[in-house]
């Protein structure tokens, strides 16, 4: 072991630090850190960073691994520390439609657990259903489901968090309405783990409702399907989700139909309700649904929207008011360039069409210098011009030397003044993450 | 005693709103002298009445120069002594901040300035099928600023959530005067969520100028049932069987005997049964074609659960009336009371039952009136204790009943405040949920926002604990 694993493992145990080989696949953007630490409690946590406060080194948090790739570089990865170990399920009361676990659970034992109640955690964020809850919390991203139900800050009810200078903050709590003191939650929910180590998390769950139903529109074309996307999200109904998808060259649709782009509108409704809602979208849309699918094949396209992020290299968020989403597919040709036309499936687009929120997926790079170079002014160039508009652009993941030169994040403005203290007040050492998030 | 507006300060102020917005006379700053909780009386030094953004940042750059501490104020409806302002706190308020800047509907946002009423930005929205979700109880009277400092709830946040999930940006004004923006729909940029944490800061961090919010399209269809109960635990057993069904209803209200006897003794009478010991409002929304199926689900809960009578409203004005009761509850009991404590506890909803219990008990120790009349669908209680400020001796018992429902709540896996906000009222009551670390979190990232301590001091956070036993 090397001194700082062995510094660790004295402190907690061997059994709970790895190194050398074992530290690959937890790399941060590329860099391997010297330990890795799975901590079995809020106290180790606190030993951890109260360790690395000492000798300086920098931490951090994550739960499985899936997104650390993912965020701006930080400055120093020293220390991994993976919630992985704290998994355990600690209250779930079925009646008060509320589920508590440790940070490390995973969001798919989560749903076996709340089906059986017929209850649901409705939130689909990217990265599959290995992900876990404090990852999702910490990383704070939504998927489709944004649309019905908000977004992990809106169904977060309460969380444990250690803090940089070891403190052990218990924010929120159980209960749906709380409004006793500043909501911190709010801060540390897309904080990237630069204020602390989630270690618990209260999430609102949602009754099972008796019909899921998704109906998939076909369109010739990427633009009239960005048409179509934009039309349906303003249907006067309050929808679970309407996606566009166009899936990459060569690739079959969700539906494992032809490639061309889908549009995919979840309805979530008593069966009654999810008929007339059916009515009402294919009005809309001037033409019924090519394919209708109902309940398990309803959630299974849904998850295939989660799981498309899968295998690629550079995932990229773009977004502008959502009646804007035609131009923002539009510009989504200024990308076409960057991926090799010849190898793996290019470029795949999912849009969350009632937030104006596009993902880019982009397979088959060839990485050179001259490639990133080029990358780099195209993504500046591009957000540029989303920011000119009142948009933003944000690399989500992708290679560390290119996302280093972009910058993950776009500009704060006049806000970024606060972040800086924001992080001061929770980690005075900035021994977690520095760098992660914009400042 | 308020100290005076000095002639230089209040020139300086008129100088940027003009003459008629300083309010500094002694008569016209009473109407400031408390908000919606009347328990607590404190006159300001002075009022400013700024009409932009602009005089917003200018006025605050002219109070700090002089260090003096700001109270940001609404239309006063809050329940907690949020805008109580000292004698040498200057209140900055909204009142003539009340425009639509610009309502795209097309997008379902509008952005407004923060004095304007929330019920007025659903009128303005309602001609393109479109409103505003969150609807407190004083929605006709109190201001969407208000409502973004008390990250306000309401009868509908049991579907739809509280404010905080629907105000997408905000420009806001610290106390050096300086103009931020936080988020703003249709860009996601990365970085500290400013706005969550800015919306139910009460006014402690800064004053928000410009709101943005996201509007739904309005529900298709509407019901609305009235149950009533001989008993108020059966009405509390009838709430958890509709949520255990698998159902989601706009809205569970419950309101209590004390309560229906006030409402119907006042000219607010709604036709409840004087003799019934709970009534439960319960209003689905949605696809018109899926309405029927969920009433009538419910209705089967609430006779299986004990109710002796359950009345549906046909029709848009029968549905007001059974309504009605509900809306005008606090109305009712200001007429048979001199004075009115109302707390605003959270439980767990399978909680409901045993709290109300307690709560019962508390009000027969100490010999008060406490009416309930609460959320049922999100646990989120208001004890009504109903007293005469002018008797001392009884103002200290509801103080000890307001404690011990608190308590109650907290020990039930609930918090102290569902929706009111701490204020002043209840940050002695804050090391109930939280530990002196989180406190110091909170007054930390406060410090951030308003390094100086001067916005809204002495709400939210009690008194940091005494170092070296030196008084704090």
């Amino acid at each position: 072991m090397n001194p700082l694993a062995g510094l660790l493992s004295e402190r907690l145990s061997e059994a709970q630090v790895v190194d050398g080989f074992e530290a690959e696949r937890w790399a941060v953007c590329g860099r391997v850190p010297q330990a890795v630490v799975f901590p079995e409690s809020e106290e180790q946590v606190a030993e951890i960073f109260s360790v690395s406060r000492e000798e300086g080194w920098s931490c951090v948090p994550g739960g499985r691994g899936s997104w650390l790739n993912g965020g701006q570089p930080p400055q120093g990865v020293d220390v991994v520390v993976s919630a992985e170990r704290m998994n355990n399920v600690t209250a779930y009361e079925p009646a008060d439609l509320f589920i508590e676990a440790q940070a490390g659970a995973e969001l798919e034992a989560m749903e076996r657990r709340t089906s059986e109640c017929r209850q649901w955690l409705a939130l689909d964020p990217p990265g599959g259903e290995r992900g876990t809850l404090g990852a999702m919390l910490a990383v704070g991203t939504a998927g489709p489901l944004q649309a019905g139900f908000g977004s992990p800050r809106d169904q977060v009810l309460g969380a444990t968090l250690v803090t940089g200078d070891g403190r052990v903050l218990g924010l929120g709590g159980r209960v749906v309405k709380n409004v006793a003191g500043f909501d911190l939650l709010k801060l540390i929910t897309g904080s990237w783990g630069t204020l602390g180590m989630i270690t618990s998390v209260t999430m609102r769950l949602h009754p099972v409702v008796a019909m899921d139903r998704s109906l998939l529109f076909k369109s010739g074309d990427v633009a009239s399907g960005a048409a179509l996307a934009c039309r349906l999200a303003q249907t006067p109904l309050q929808l679970a989700a309407v996606e566009l998808l166009v899936p990459g060259d060569g690739e079959s649709g969700a539906s494992g139909g032809a490639s061309s782009p889908l549009v995919a509108v979840r309805i979530l409704e008593s069966v009654d309700a999810a008929d007339e809602a059916e009515r009402v979208v294919s009005e809309r849309a001037g033409m019924p649904p090519f394919q209708r699918l109902d309940e398990e094949k309803s959630a299974a396209i849904f998850a295939n929207v989660r799981a498309m992020e899968d295998g690629a290299e550079l995932v990229l968020r773009l977004s502008l008011l959502p009646s804007r989403l035609p131009e923002l597919v539009e510009m989504t040709s200024r990308l076409s360039g960057l991926h090799d036309p010849t190898a793996g499936w290019g470029m795949r687009l999912a849009a969350h069409a009632p937030t104006g929120v596009l993902r880019v997926m982009i397979a088959g790079m060839d990485r050179s210098d001259e490639w990133v170079d080029r990358a780099t002014s195209v993504l500046v160039d591009l957000r540029r011009s989303l920011e000119a508009e009142g948009g933003s652009l944000v690399v989500s993941q992708g290679p560390p030397e290119l996302v280093g030169a972009v910058g993950a994040w776009g500009e704060s403005g006049s806000s970024a003044l606060f972040s800086a203290g924001i992080q001061a007040a929770f980690d005075p050492a900035s021994i977690l993450a520095p760098g992660r998030l914009a400042q | 005693m308020s100290e005076s507006l000095t002639k230089k300060l209040g020139n300086r102020l008129r100088g940027v709103v003009g003459d008629a917005w300083v309010i500094a006379d002694a008569d016209r700053l009473l109407a400031y002298e408390s908000d919606g909780l009347t328990a607590y009386r404190r006159t300001p030094r002075a009022v400013v009445l700024p009409q932009n953004t602009d005089e917003v940042s200018r006025v605050m750059g002219i109070l700090s120069q002089e260090g003096v501490a700001v109270v940001p104020r609404g239309a006063g409806t809050g329940l907690s002594g949020g805008a109580l302002a000292d004698g040498d706190a200057v209140v900055v308020g909204t009142a003539r901040m009340t425009d639509m800047l610009k309502l795209d509907p097309e997008n379902r946002l509008a952005r407004v300035q923060p004095g304007m009423i929330n019920a007025n930005l659903t009128a303005v929205a309602e001609p393109y099928g479109l409103y505003y979700a969150p609807d407190p109880s004083s929605q006709s009277a109190c201001t969407l600023g208000g409502n973004v400092a008390e990250n306000s709830g309401g009868p509908h946040c049991l579907k739809y959530g509280v404010t905080s999930r629907y105000v997408t940006g905000l420009t806001v004004v610290t106390y050096d005067g300086s103009i931020v923006e936080l988020g703003g729909f249709g860009r996601e940029p990365g970085g500290y969520d400013l706005l969550g944490v800015f919306v139910g800061s009460e006014g402690c961090f800064g004053i928000a100028t410009e709101i943005e919010v996201r509007l739904l399209p309005r529900p298709e269809g509407v019901s609305t049932l009235l149950a009533i109960f001989d008993r108020l635990s059966d009405a509390g057993s009838a709430v958890t069987e509709i949520m255990a069904e698998g159902l989601l209803p706009a809205a569970l209200e419950i309101i209590d005997g004390a309560t229906i006897r006030a409402v119907e003794a006042s000219v607010f009478a709604a036709g409840y049964p004087t003799d019934a010991e709970a009534a439960l409002v319960i209003e689905f929304d949605g696809i018109e074609a899926g309405l029927a199926a969920d009433v009538e689900r419910a209705v089967i809960q609430c006779r299986e659960a004990g109710a002796r009578e359950v009345r549906t409203a046909a029709s848009a004005e029968e549905r007001l009336a059974l309504w009605r009761g509900r809306k005008k509850a606090f109305g009712a009991m200001g007429q048979i009371g001199n004075d009115l404590m109302v707390q605003d506890g959270t439980v767990p909803r399978s909680k409901l039952t045993e709290v109300l219990r307690r709560i019962g008990e508390i009000g027969a120790r100490h010999e008060l009136l406490i009416a309930n009349v609460f959320h049922a669908g999100d646990g989120n209680l208001h004890p009504n204790i109903l007293f005469d400020r002018s008797d001392a001796e009884e103002l200290s018992r509801v103080e000890l009943a307001s404690t011990e429902i608190m308590a109650v709540c907290v020990e039930a896996g609930g918090t102290i405040t569902g929706e009111h906000g701490v204020g002043v009222d209840k940050r002695r009551y804050m090391s109930l949920v939280h530990s002196p670390d989180d406190l110091d979190a909170m007054r930390r990232i406060k410090a951030v926002f308003d390094p100086l301590g001067c916005m809204n001091p002495g709400k939210v956070l009690p008194d940091p604990p005494a170092v070296d036993g030196a008084a704090s």
